[in-house]
């Protein structure tokens, strides 16, 4: 990459100022500016304010650089017809239209990008006259009898754009000829081998099964095969044993845990915002899980797509349905939501794909902040499903590929109309969805009428203690206070029994007022009238709260007012006691209270809207408006109709899918090659613009992206026809001759030597070591959801410490996993499709200091020593087994004898010269020597070459 | 082709440079171009400066307070702003607030630096202000990555790994880029990491902002089990493996570049903790940076390390001042909080320079001092400044800077930048150059273009170049 490659300067104006070397947007956007009309002529009073006032500002101020000479971005400002038609940036003046004229944003200097002219701002009644120009319709001499220009001609040329080859639709080629038919398992091996015999390369030997096992079990699971699942292949000497071996593993449910963190990678999936505020996404995992689940139950991949841009508008018309189907059910809804089935609560997880993003959530500026959240969303959108560089037309027309900036606020429309954030207030909040099942909801119910039911024996309890407490107070009798005791006692009695009874919410609010009836009907000591009127329920929803809380609750007292708390004081210590403790209890029982689960996920916004053009990005430039839909390189011969009341994303979810849509299922095919293969067909897995890489195999490319979706776009079968094809099952030996002319494989002569991707790395040492924990799912944030996992304390508190997947392991942006960052993880900020497979030294300290290594290392020696007690040679024939899926030449053995019984004497020698290792732990402060050996042993298998490729 | 160079390209360059002659030599025995055409042909042109040291000031010193004297607002203190607050602000403020210190003179020029910063004022000479630095982000977070990636809305590579990656290093046993107890907080690794360039060229962290300098470490850079002696033992015989292993599977670069890279990383176990050991410092030395004394030994450790890195080839030096608060940021008590945290580096950043200086390290070094914005001349509620990022103080020292000069002035508050004024990302343009890079010519090509540090922005100052 020469520095000359560099366009930085074409966009580096003149006089310092931020020119406009941009495409042009003029007849990419549907025409918004009365061009079709012819303009009504000026009045003379009109002409005169235009040649006393504006001309000669203009000629004083614009026209020596906008003028016939220098016009420069292509602007001029000396002809009308200039003004109207525009620069690269569009029409400066529209008249009439005083917030779409360039001229006027301009000269306002309102956008830091473009302000006019360069050197100083004009004069505020400079300002004002144009601007007052501007809104009298423009009158210009020129205009009279003179039809607006026509739009300039885009940059763009669209039918010259569909020419390129990820562009034109998906053909079906035919399968070729080869002159070795024998060799064709499937087709793949077919569009392989002729290109192979083609340029004269020679397809390798077949891969020996140990080997292949072992490729194929990472390839579907991103684990080691156990001992016993290579010894069972070897042992079947049937046809079929690789396919049964295949099938297995598809069934396996760490195929979903592998294959779905290849779609994690894709979804720029994260456990927690990074950017400018780490707050935590607390409920990102149910996506994760979704994806899991939804890769092991073999989901369509095209039904996967339209759930992730589109699963809360499916959902909400299946609820729908359900509702007219069943107006009854739907009309008993559940104060807290509408109870979804598990189906309908994925496909709201599932646009959390839309959500995911890292946001500036501290934006002071809220117009940027949303406009910022919608540019991810497009950048993820098109690199995720079509392959597209979107985020260039957010300022300009793409300089590569055809897609315009209209295009690109064509999808924003759509994404403004959607509501992605809950507030945008600092720190801001995204939106998340409700998913309650109906066991949940009936659990709260339950529940409910619990923490109801404890409220009205509280409230019961603290009205008769007040009846007691006025009697004893009453200076009437003993036998009054004994006779409003009794009547108290019964109080309580009826409440309780009135409580007790109470089995709804419903009735729970009867049997408060039935509790406040028994107290009303008491006999009243003669200064306690209010008194009873503590427990009146306030509503039938909300019965009896009044002392249920705190002791400061309402007590609606007497003359002389006397406060709850104070009225409590003086109860009976047993009371007071009883009171705190059932107040305690209540407290408990709320707080358990199931809450009614969420997930992030969009909704449509209430006002559906197209978006303006925001020239050069920023929204204190606002262009002409553009309809929402797809970029117009891509538009279907029938356009797609966008809805009024609802944002389009289904209507884009849907083409997304469409047969008339060619890059999707390129794109996804390629991408599964790759993660098979360790390289696409084409070698930019999420750019298929003019600057990606074209295919090596564009007949094979398309003839998977036309096969694919005839399987109903079924993962599971495309792996089947990958894995079964010979090509996939190729020794990765080299061979001279195809090395001289293809030393790169690209030709898929035989297999690349691959190094483990990063959570195969970590669940290898765990799974040959026995620690791996296989439990699926659920989150493993320690914070709450929207709490901070790094504020500005800097204080690290996230804990890898667990044994389980490495799917599970939060994905904390700024602070992912060293075990991850360090072996090309996905950053989680962007799409990646193509993680890079980097040796730096950092990588090798991690493998001889760190916890992780030492810890499986210590697990793997005491495995051994365990399961094979009595024999060394055993032992590292076990060790080969369990590590390297192989057994041990006998030469390899006996040097790792040697090495057991060195390492050993070294080990006693340096225990007994006290030389320990720094930090050693005290509980092991008499290493035994034997079993350091052992771990000294394992590390070097687990950190070995061969533990960390694949062949 | 591109898969073989990105592969050559993650292996080959810089902290972790690995077996680089044993994979040349395998594409030379096939014949092709050795030159890695992804990689910038090094300088373009003649450096002034090897290597930069910034010393980071998080949460937003005052430059009013600090080096940007402003006599109207001590006379106009408690009056209105005479003039417009920007469009967006980060909270509410009231009148003009006078700085509480009081400015003398110092040096050649008789340049006007507060009570806060006695022992930098010494230094004067040696510095080159720039007083008209302006952001886009009134935000920690935003303005954070904006000073240190470029961008505050996407995730770019940082300065430091921009830099590493145009000019590699000059020792390949320590990393190229260091940041010594960088904050978590507001971007974090974003700060110092690589984003879409290869792994190699993000910044490796030595502790946390959160934690003291004495336990700034290398993750991983210890054993807390084996001895040296054992370590190697093992290490032998992994080599034996992977050799073996090697052996059966005939040419394989990364097999080699792997096996390199175990032997590699036992050497940084040793050069690592070397470069850290401040025993070999003279008491002297250890004074001039304040390690003699509780309130400046902190940073004076970070300092006085950063030296040591820039010794040994380190390219470039991150050394952030934070505790567990945002250090600067005085929305309230601007006295007490500034008082503080100016002592704590004053002593600190001046032992730096003489230290650069009598070393004859500053002619080659470039030490540049910042935070992410300044604060406002109009107060947050009776005795603190909000962020500002229209107008604010940052200054370099060494490396091809004129000393003693003042570049660009704020109005006569301190409010906005207005003359000469240096966007963030011409403070970029203009520390590249000072590197011998042009950053209209340092791109990389990601997602279907060429991306830069600067963005489509950036002018080089050439005014402040000695």
């Amino acid at each position: 990459m020469s520095g000359s490659r560099s366009h930085g300067r074409s966009f580096l104006g003149w006089r310092g100022g931020i020119a406009i070397s941009l495409a042009l947007l003029g007849s990419v956007v549907p025409l918004a500016s009365g061009v079709s009309h012819a303009a009504e002529p000026p009045s003379p009073e009109d002409l005169t304010f235009f040649e006393s006032k504006i001309r000669p500002l203009l000629i004083a101020k614009c026209v020596d650089c906008h003028g016939a000479d220098l016009a420069e971005s292509e602007l001029r400002l000396d002809q009308l017809s200039g003004m109207l038609g525009g620069g690269v940036s569009g029409p400066a003046v529209v008249p009439g239209k005083v917030d779409e004229s360039l001229l006027l944003s301009a000269i306002s200097y309102k956008d830091s990008a473009l302000q006019m002219p360069p050197d100083a701002k004009l004069a505020d009644d400079e300002i004002a006259l144009l601007k007052d120009w501007v809104a009298r319709g423009a009158p210009h001499p020129e205009a009279e009898g003179v039809a607006m220009p026509a739009p300039r001609k885009s940059a763009i040329d669209l039918e010259q754009a569909k020419q390129y080859w990820s562009f034109k639709p998906i053909s079906r080629p035919e399968v070729p000829v080869v002159s070795n038919p024998e060799w064709a398992v499937n087709p793949i091996d077919n569009f392989i081998l002729a290109e192979l015999e083609s340029r004269g390369l020679v397809p390798a030997r077949p891969v020996d099964k140990r080997t292949l096992i072992r490729r194929v079990t990472y390839d579907l699971t991103g684990l080691p095969p156990t001992p016993e699942a290579v010894d069972a292949f070897l042992a079947d000497d049937s046809p079929a044993a690789y396919a049964r071996v295949i099938d297995r593993l598809l069934d396996s449910k760490e195929y979903g845990e592998h294959w779905g963190r290849h779609w994690l990678d894709i979804a720029r999936y994260a456990d927690s915002n990074g950017l400018d505020e780490n707050v935590a996404h607390g409920n990102a995992w149910r996506y994760r899980d979704y994806v899991i689940r939804s890769l092991n139950r073999d989901k369509p991949i095209d039904q996967f797509i339209v759930e992730q841009v589109a699963g809360d508008l499916i959902a909400k018309q299946e609820l729908e349905r359900l509702a007219a189907a069943e107006p009854a059910a739907a009309a008993a809804t559940d104060p807290a939501g509408v109870a979804v089935t598990d189906e309908i609560a994925d496909l709201r997880i599932a646009t959390g794909f839309l959500t995911l993003g890292p946001k500036v959530l501290a934006e002071a500026d809220k117009v940027k902040m949303r406009m910022d959240i919608i540019d991810e969303q497009i950048d993820t959108l098109g690199k995720a499903f079509l392959g597209m560089t979107f985020g260039c037309a957010r300022c300009h027309d793409h300089k590569f590929d055809p897609i315009s900036a209209a295009d690109y606020y064509a999808l924003a429309g759509i994404m403004s109309s959607t509501q992605t954030m809950e507030t945008l207030n600092t720190v801001a909040k995204w939106n998340e969805n409700p998913i309650p099942s109906a066991e949940l909801l009936a659990a709260r119910r339950t529940h409910q009428a619990q923490i109801d039911e404890l409220k009205a024996r509280i409230d019961a309890k603290f009205t008769g203690a007040v009846a007691v407490l006025k009697a004893d107070d009453s200076i009437k009798a003993a036998a009054a206070a004994a006779e409003a005791a009794a009547a108290a006692a019964e109080a309580t009695r009826a409440a309780e029994a009135a409580a007790a009874a109470a089995k709804t919410a419903a009735e729970k609010a009867e049997a408060a007022k039935a509790a406040v009836d028994a107290a009303k009907a008491a006999p009243q000591p003669a200064d306690l009238t209010a008194a009873p009127a503590v427990a009146e329920p306030a509503a039938t929803t909300e019965p009896a709260t009044a002392n249920s809380q705190t002791a400061a609750a309402p007590a609606a007292p007497a003359k002389p007012a006397e406060k709850p708390e104070e009225l409590e004081a003086k109860f009976p210590e047993a009371v007071r006691t009883e009171l705190t403790q059932l107040r305690e209890q209540l407290k408990q029982l709320e707080q358990s209270l199931p809450k009614i689960p969420t997930a992030m996920g969009v909704r449509d916004e209430a006002a559906i809207a197209d978006q303006r053009i925001h020239v050069r990005g920023s929204h204190l430039t606002l262009g002409v408006s553009v309809p929402r839909g797809v970029p117009q390189v891509l538009a279907p011969a029938e356009p797609l109709v966008m809805p009024t009341a609802a944002s389009g994303r289904m209507e884009l979810a849907r083409w997304l899918v469409s047969p008339e849509n060619p890059l999707t299922p390129r794109v996804m095919v390629n991408r599964v090659w790759r993660w098979h293969f360790g390289r696409g067909l084409s070698g930019s897995m999420d750019n298929f613009g003019l600057l990606g890489e074209p295919p090596t195999h564009p007949a094979l490319l398309d003839w998977l992206a036309s096969e694919w979706p005839r399987m109903g776009w079924s993962m599971k079968n495309l792996h089947r026809l990958i894995l079964l094809s010979n090509t996939y099952q190729l020794s990765s030996e080299p061979i001279e001759q195809n090395l001289a002319i293809d030393p790169d494989n690209r030709y898929r002569w035989r297999a690349d030597v691959r190094r483990l991707q990063a959570e195969s790395i970590r669940d290898g040492l765990l799974a040959a070591s026995g620690l791996l924990d296989g439990s699926m799912g659920g989150s493993m944030l320690h914070v709450g959801n929207h709490e901070f996992v790094f504020n500005h304390t800097s204080k690290d508190d996230t804990s890898y410490a667990t044994y389980r997947r490495s799917i599970y392991l939060p994905v904390i942006r700024n602070n992912l996993f060293d075990g991850f960052t360090l072996f090309d993880y996905s950053t989680a900020d962007v799409v990646n499709g193509d993680r890079d497979t980097s040796t730096v030294a950092p990588q090798a300290l991690f493998m001889l200091n760190s916890d992780l290594v030492l810890e499986t290392s210590t697990a793997l020696a005491d495995r051994l020593l365990r399961e094979e007690p009595a024999d060394d040679f055993n032992r590292i024939v076990r060790l080969y087994q369990l590590t390297l899926s192989r057994v041990p030449e006998t030469a390899e053995a006996e040097a790792l004898l040697q090495f057991l019984a060195a390492f050993e004497t070294a080990a006693t020698a340096a225990a007994s010269a006290g030389e320990a290792a720094d930090g050693t732990n005290p509980a092991e402060a008499k290493p035994d020597p034997r079993r350091e050996a052992w771990v000294a042993v394992c590390q070097s298998l687990l950190v070995s070459n061969e533990f960390h490729y694949v062949h | 082709m591109m898969h073989r160079r990105r592969m050559l390209q993650t292996s080959a360059v810089g902290f972790g440079h690995v077996a680089l002659s044993a994979m040349l030599h395998a594409d030379a025995a096939r014949g092709k171009d050795l030159r890695n055409p992804d990689s910038p042909s090094r300088h373009h042109f003649p450096p002034r400066a090897k290597r930069v040291i910034f010393l980071f000031m998080k949460g937003g010193p005052s430059h009013m307070d600090t080096f940007d004297y402003k006599p109207q607002l001590q006379a106009d203190d408690g009056k209105d702003l005479p003039f417009d607050k920007p469009s967006v602000q980060f909270a509410a403020t009231g009148k003009l607030l006078a700085s509480p210190w009081k400015f003398d003179q110092y040096g050649e020029n008789g340049m006007h630096i507060s009570a806060l910063f006695p022992n930098v004022a010494k230094c004067v000479d040696d510095i080159c202000f720039l007083h008209s630095v302006h952001g886009t982000n009134a935000a920690h977070g935003g303005a954070l990555l904006k000073l240190h990636t470029g961008s505050d809305n996407f995730v770019r590579p940082s300065m430091g790994a921009w830099i590493h990656y145009g000019l590699g290093t000059e020792n390949d046993n320590l990393p190229g880029f260091i940041t010594i107890c960088p904050t978590l907080a507001h971007g974090g690794v974003k700060n110092w990491g690589s984003a879409f360039l290869p792994a190699e060229h993000q910044g490796v962290p030595l502790g946390v902002a959160s934690k003291p300098s004495t336990d700034a470490h290398v993750k991983f850079i210890q054993n807390r089990r084996w001895s040296p002696a054992q370590q190697r033992m093992q290490l032998d015989l992994l080599a034996g493996l992977n050799r073996q292993h090697l052996a059966e599977h005939a040419i394989e670069p990364s097999l080699e570049a792997r096996i390199a890279s175990f032997e590699l990383a036992f050497r940084m176990q040793s050069d690592m903790p070397e470069a850290q050991d401040l025993t070999q410092e003279t008491e002297a030395t250890l004074q001039l940076y304040g390690l003699d004394q509780p309130a400046t030994s902190d940073f004076g450790r970070q300092c006085l390390l950063a030296r040591r890195f820039a010794e040994r080839g380190v390219r470039f030096i991150q050394v952030t001042h934070s505790d567990t608060n945002v250090q600067w940021d005085q929305h309230s008590d601007l006295k007490a909080g500034h008082d503080k945290n100016a002592l704590e580096v004053d002593k600190p950043i001046a032992g730096l320079l003489i230290d650069l200086k009598q070393r004859g390290l500053l002619d080659d070094t470039l030490v540049m001092w910042g935070g992410e914005f300044g604060r406002t001349p109009v107060a947050q509620g009776t005795n603190g400044r909000d962020h500002n990022p229209e107008g604010f103080t940052m200054w370099m020292a060494g490396g091809g800077v004129k000393g003693g000069y003042r570049h660009g002035a704020t109005d006569e508050y301190g409010y906005y930048a207005v003359e000469n004024k240096m966007h963030i990302h011409d403070v970029h343009a203009t520390l590249l150059h000072l590197l011998g890079l042009d950053h209209l010519r340092l791109t990389y090509q990601q997602a279907g273009r060429d991306f830069r540090l600067t963005d489509v922005a950036g002018k080089v100052h050439s005014e402040i170049l000695a």
